[in-house]
């Protein structure tokens, strides 16, 4: 049993910013970095579908600079036997990050890939469908639970509301994993130690395509006028309320 | 009235409605809403085994026309949906091809775009032109910052747009009705069948909807009301660090800096004045909805909506609507 | 980060008399144990508060003549030139950060025992104190009035020459003036008794004459209280008070206003437990009404909203703190710089009274575990070094109040790696179910504080629900480790009274328990009579009492001393808990001790006459009787495990900390892991450091010369 997982090492920004200069960006000196929410749950469900299948082994393969590693080294830790570094600077939208990746995932002939939902800075959830759509791989997203059969697996997928669609899909295929699927193991120091010493094998990327989009400008949103507030008694408030509730549920 | 198309023309914008269970799901008006922003009808794609009957649901202003695609299967399947989107657009030639920011769409939005090169984005929650091009924003690092973004060499563009941004469109449309035969080879993720979650253990970060109750319920056994509420509203009841600290309610069940930080759709705070600690919480909730009886309270400088009032009167008041 | 521009009104400064405050923020007059024999803790002390942005900071307590000498309890003292160059480095270092200095001279008349000066108080009426029951005061003559009113004098000018900017008339808890004003203590039919004129006078005399000495140089503060709540006898606001604000306003440059007496001073130095912050804003809002002289007072304030809500709402001027600015002395500089979630907000536990109460010791802090240490272990709350061993990771066993304190400030300190790992499910350990108690919710801030400031640090990380045993922990992979995994209740009656167990205890019994098992566990307490043992003397038998009682149980309180819950006299806890015992009607037994606790009775023998034997008739008995030490981890590590195999895994440092060494205040255990960080890099962390001893040290030879 193989499972790659993608991780990624996400920018997170404390309460301050400032842009560079080209006002495309976010000054770098503001961000620090952490591997992916939800590569944590992935990586964590592979580790655990590797376990029950007693053989086999789980990949990790992320993009980027050298910086990233460390996100690459969480998931080591937690015992991931190895990991692929896909060389690239700089900013990539999700479908060049697929196209980075399709080639060494796509040699590695995985069992299952998985990755994350969603990356919790750009929240755009389209880097693992992006990579299933062009390794031509079966899918599923948002996965909240997973049973392997033979050829196929039945997973969970969680549907807005709470409701729950039970799929089943054919093997080999890529999986988006969503938080909560299960509860991510921590690393012991020796661990993390044995996890720096590792060697990751660094490749070159696949050819990146065009960016599917361009940054134009870059700010902070403007405050908003504060809360509309709404008019009369207890009971047209309560009467809005209700109003808005079913409108933003629906 | 309403005529059949013979022949397939290019069209400008591309919507692709969401369905569940035999219902349209509001998104797909809100696209509708968003193709008229950009000053442009929409031609919706209804993928469905019985199409027919949700085109009624569609058929609104700003809808020029309405495409039939008959399927096999029942519910969304992402292969399905895949390949009837990739023919309707080489069918029809979209600009603009607009899906929700749904988890539908996640299944065959980002694939779809990769394999055709299409100009991409998600969660994209405005949309102008400038001169020929067309300008969408949407968030970055963690919703802390937004940008513009263009898709500067792309003749086509798809785009995942973020639910509520725009509001659903309503009337009567006019709109042509035609269809679109197209072929399915096989789906991989086949839908079994539906289950209702189980609410074993609260997970307050995965509700789509929290009622928020903080010291402004008093004492203890003014709880329980505010727990029925939360049921009867279809909300999970979530509480600030006080209530906690008391041991009233469980930790699990706390939201902020201390307890958990939640993005539900919907966040209805009663009697929460605003802690900074609360609001590092749950300030990125989609709607924010705030009672106080202090006008001053700081959670109204997040809150999208508020009401200074009672929140024992509203919560009566809530009661009898729900 | 930048200051939100609603707290913007606490940073305008303010005129006081001939002084500027630069800002709303006021230490109030406090005692730290210090007093004006230990100069450099006292100055130290004080200085850390105008560091962290407070514009004015007040002495404790000030005694203006050896007449006024509370031994055993620690006041500042103002007697002698001496004293004058003690006490004015305070002044000094408070003036160097643009913060006013303010000496709060004080006469205790009958209230100060006088044990080192063996003086003899004077007072208008000789009536024994209420506070200290043995101590008689000199009935004042006109020539004894003048004397007195003559040591204010002085005391202001030594006070000006020191540096003070601010010199008190200090009336409140019922010391001197305040004598005069109040009927309780003022029986005299001359002209300084009877009308409400003549109990002014002395207050309103010594003013003047304070004024007319300094009143130029210095601000002229006057501390009163506004209702001793106890009816006409005490003083009260609408017949005393606010008259007197109105009759001498003219020359007061500020008031301190606050309520209550001496003897229950716990309704003006509110615990958490039975009030919420703000308590006394209504009597500051009434003096307020009168006034034309900035108003400031306390109230337990920790939130910033709330003391703008004061301001804007007219009921003070000046926000005064005494317990917030010693959990976090940096409280206005933080809510300046934006940074609300780093103020370590006070709990409320007044266990910084309780060592003035008890008299002697300097005080401590549960939130703070530098308060005190700033000169003596050169401690500074904000300020971290770099550890010189921080090339090592850490593995801290165990998040009650020392874990987490320990990796707090082991994580500031800049160690490469810092795992916190916790049995349960989240931080907090002992402190996740004390706070649960009734009217203890404010203590929780201790977790919540030390689990957002953990959060922050980015080389600690929390790891939850892991329970490490021996080869756990030998096998993580640290290079320290440090054990704290707290303490349990005895659930076999072991006891400081008998050092023996009680025959039948055992709290496997559904019909026994322990505290834990009832407040972390869940266990259910069978029946409605509960009969609880409570030899420890502090608040949990109490609490468990009010708890059980309020779920309708019929309960026992025993105790093999002369009192329930002693301690709590020292946190001022003890008047309101008596009245709510009382209320719930719990019965109290005390000087009893149990022989033999079987399902259904409990026989109790009177500790002075062990023949003198009672029976209980019981459906469940709750061991509050003493706590042990969760040494078991520790002792495998070290004696079967062994140090030498430790070390043969790489750890090179291996302690443990917190209750796990011995039981002890949660206050103590956060002492614990915070000096172990501090000193994580000496020799040999397991042993404190020396700290300085401020003390008369001799040349033997030039005194034997």
């Amino acid at each position: 049993m193989k499972i790659v997982v993608c991780v990624k090492q996400v920018a997170v920004l404390g309460d301050e910013v400032e842009f560079t200069e080209d006002e495309r960006d976010v000054d770098p000196d503001y961000l620090d970095f952490a591997l992916n929410e939800w590569d944590t749950y992935a990586t964590e469900e592979a580790l655990r579908l590797v376990e029950a299948a007693g053989s086999g082994e789980v990949v990790v393969v992320s993009v980027g600079d050298e910086d990233a590693e460390d996100a690459m080294r969480r998931c080591l830790a937690m015992g991931a036997d190895r990991g692929i570094r896909v060389e690239a600077e700089g900013w990539l939208d999700p479908i060049q990050v697929a196209r980075a990746l399709a080639e060494v995932v796509g040699s590695e002939s995985p069992d299952l890939v998985f990755a994350g939902v969603q990356s919790s800075d750009s929240v755009q959830a389209a880097t693992g469908g992006a990579l299933a759509g062009l390794l031509d791989l079966p899918s599923v997203a948002v996965v909240t639970k997973i049973e392997l059969a033979d050829g196929k697996a039945t997973v969970h997928r969680e549907l807005e509301g709470g409701l729950v669609d039970v799929v089943e899909v054919d093997t080999p295929a890529l999986l988006t994993i969503q938080t909560g699927i299960n509860e991510p193991r921590y690393a012991t120091l020796r661990a993390i130690k044995q996890a720096e010493e590792k060697e990751i094998d660094v490749r070159k990327p696949g050819e990146l395509g065009e960016p599917s989009y361009r940054v134009r400008k870059m700010f902070v949103p403007p405050k908003g006028e504060g809360a509309e507030m709404l008019d009369g008694g207890a009971a047209e408030v309560a009467q809005r309320i209700k109003e808005i509730v079913q409108e933003r549920l629906a | 009235m309403r005529l059949k198309r013979a022949e397939s023309e290019p069209v400008s914008i591309l919507v692709i409605a969401e369905h569940l269970r035999g219902q349209i799901r509001p998104i797909t008006l809100e696209l509708v809403s968003a193709a008229k922003d950009l000053g442009e009808p929409a031609v919706v794609a209804v993928i469905a085994k019985d199409p027919a009957s949700l085109a009624d649901q569609v058929d609104v202003e700003g809808v020029s026309e309405i495409v039939a695609v008959k399927v096999d299967e029942e519910e969304f399947e992402n292969d399905v949906y895949r390949q009837a989107v990739e023919q309707l657009v080489s069918d029809r030639s979209p600009d603009i091809v607009l899906v929700g920011f749904t988890i539908n769409a996640m299944g065959f939005a980002p694939g779809l775009a990769a394999k055709l090169e299409l100009g991409f984005a998600s969660d994209v929650f405005a949309l102008r032109r400038d001169g020929d091009d067309l300008v969408a924003e949407r968030a970055f690092y963690g919703s802390k910052v937004n940008a513009e973004i263009e898709f500067p060499g792309h003749e086509r563009v798809l785009l995942m747009i973020r639910p509520t941004s725009w509001p659903p469109a309503e009337g009567d449309g006019a709109a042509v009705e035609a269809e679109l035969d197209v072929t399915v080879l096989g789906s991989h993720a086949r839908h079994l069948e539906f289950q209702e979650a189980a609410t074993s253990d609260v997970d307050i970060t995965t509700a789509d909807f929290l009622l928020s109750v903080g010291r402004g319920v008093g004492e203890k056994e003014n709880l329980s009301q505010f727990e029925v509420l939360a049921e009867r509203m279809g909300a999970t009841l979530s509480v600030s660090r006080p209530l906690v600290d008391q041991g009233w309610m469980p930790s699990a069940r706390q939201v902020g800096q201390s307890g958990k930080t939640v993005k539900p759709k919907v966040y209805l705070a009663l009697g929460i004045s605003g802690a900074v600690q609360h609001l590092a919480g749950m300030k990125t909730s989609g709607t924010i909805i705030a009672v106080n009886t202090d006008p001053e309270a700081a959670i109204f400088n997040v809150a999208h909506y508020g009401a200074v009032a009672d929140l024992f009167e509203v919560a009566e008041e809530l009661d009898k609507l729900f | 980060m930048a200051r939100d521009p609603k707290y913007d009104i606490l940073f305008e400064p303010i005129q006081i008399g001939p002084k500027t405050m630069k800002n709303r923020f006021y230490q109030i007059p406090h005692c730290n144990g210090f007093g004006s024999e230990k100069p450099l803790n006292q100055a130290y002390f004080r200085a850390m508060k105008a560091e962290g942005g407070y514009a004015a900071v007040c002495t404790e307590y000030c005694s203006i003549h050896p007449e006024s000498d509370d031994t055993h309890r620690v006041s500042a003292r103002l007697w002698d030139d001496d004293d004058i160059k003690n006490l004015g480095l305070m002044c000094d270092m408070l003036h160097e950060h643009g913060a006013l200095a303010a000496a709060e001279l004080w006469y205790g008349g009958p209230h100060a025992p006088c044990m080192e000066t063996r003086c003899v108080p004077r007072a208008p009426s000789q009536i024994p104190s209420d506070f200290e029951h043995l101590t008689y005061p000199k009935e004042m003559d006109k020539d004894d009035i003048r004397e007195v009113q003559g040591f204010y004098v002085d005391a202001a000018k030594r006070a000006r020459e020191a540096g003070f900017d601010i010199v008190y008339v200090y009336g409140s808890h019922s010391y001197l003036p305040q004598q005069f004003l109040t009927p309780y203590y003022n029986r005299r039919t001359d002209e300084y008794g009877g009308s409400f004129e003549n109990r002014a006078r002395f207050w309103r005399e010594t003013i003047e004459q304070v004024k007319d000495a300094v009143g130029d140089d210095c601000a002229i503060a006057v501390r009163m209280s506004t209702d001793m709540f106890m009816g006409e006898a005490g003083t009260q606001l609408e017949r005393d008070c606010l008259p007197f604000v109105e009759l001498v306003d003219d020359m007061v440059d500020v008031w301190d206003i606050n309520v209550s007496g001496i003897s229950e001073w716990g309704e003006d130095a509110t615990p958490s437990r039975f009030y919420p912050s703000g308590r006394l804003l209504p009597w500051q809002k009434a003096v307020k009404g009168v006034s034309k002289k900035p108003v400031l007072g306390v109230g337990r304030f920790t939130s910033p909203d709330l003391m703008v809500e004061a301001i804007n709402d007219g009921a003070l001027d000046i926000i005064a703190t005494c317990r917030p600015s010693i959990s976090d002395p940096w409280l206005p500089r933080k809510i300046d710089e934006g940074r609300l979630d780093d103020i370590r907000e006070c709990i409320g536990c007044n266990i910084c009274i309780s060592r003035w109460e008890i008299g002697g010791p300097p005080l401590i802090c549960t939130q703070n575990a530098t308060a005190g240490e700033e000169y003596r272990r050169g401690w500074h709350p904000e300020k971290f070094e770099k550890a010189a061993n921080a090339d090592n990771d850490v593995l801290i066993v165990g998040a009650g109040p020392a874990g987490m304190e320990c990796a707090r400030v082991l994580g500031e300190r800049g160690m490469r790696r810092v795992h916190l790992v916790e049995g349960q499910d989240d931080m907090g350990g002992i402190m996740r179910w004390i706070p649960q108690l009734p009217g203890l919710g404010e203590w929780a801030r201790v977790v919540n504080y030390r689990k957002i400031q953990t959060d922050k640090l980015k080389n600690v990380e929390f790891i939850p629900n892991t329970q490490l045993d021996a080869d756990g922990v030998k096998n993580y992979g640290a290079e320290i480790v440090i054990v704290a995994t707290g303490g349990y209740w005895a659930t076999d009656g072991l006891n400081g009274c008998t050092h023996d167990t009680i025959p039948g205890a055992d709290a496997s019994q559904p019909w026994c328990l322990t505290p834990e098992q009832i407040m972390a566990e869940g266990k259910a307490v069978p029946g409605d009579k509960v009969l609880i043992v409570d030899n420890d003397g502090y608040f949990t038998g109490v609490s468990l009492a009010e708890k059980l009682a309020e779920e309708g149980k019929q309960v026992t309180l025993m105790t093999h001393l002369g009192h329930i819950a002693p301690y709590m006299h020292f946190t001022l806890e003890a008047p309101n808990m008596h009245r709510k015992l009382h209320k719930l009607k719990v019965e109290i037994v005390t000087y009893n001790i149990p022989t033999e606790i079987a399902e259904g009775k409990v026989t109790s023998a009177h500790v002075y006459d062990e023949e003198h034997l009672t029976e209980w008739g019981v459906d469940s008995v709750v061991l509050v009787t003493q706590r042990r030490s969760n040494e078991a981890l520790y002792r495998e590590l070290k004696d079967s495990v062994g140090i030498d195999a430790l070390e043969g895994e790489g750890i090179t440092g291996f302690y443990r900390i917190g209750d796990c060494v011995a039981p002890r205040l949660v206050a103590d255990c956060i002492f614990d892991g915070h000096r172990i960080a501090r000193e994580i890099d000496s020799e040999n962390p397991e042993i404190p450091l020396p700290f300085k001893r401020e003390r008369h040290v001799i040349e033997r030879e030039a005194v034997l010369a």
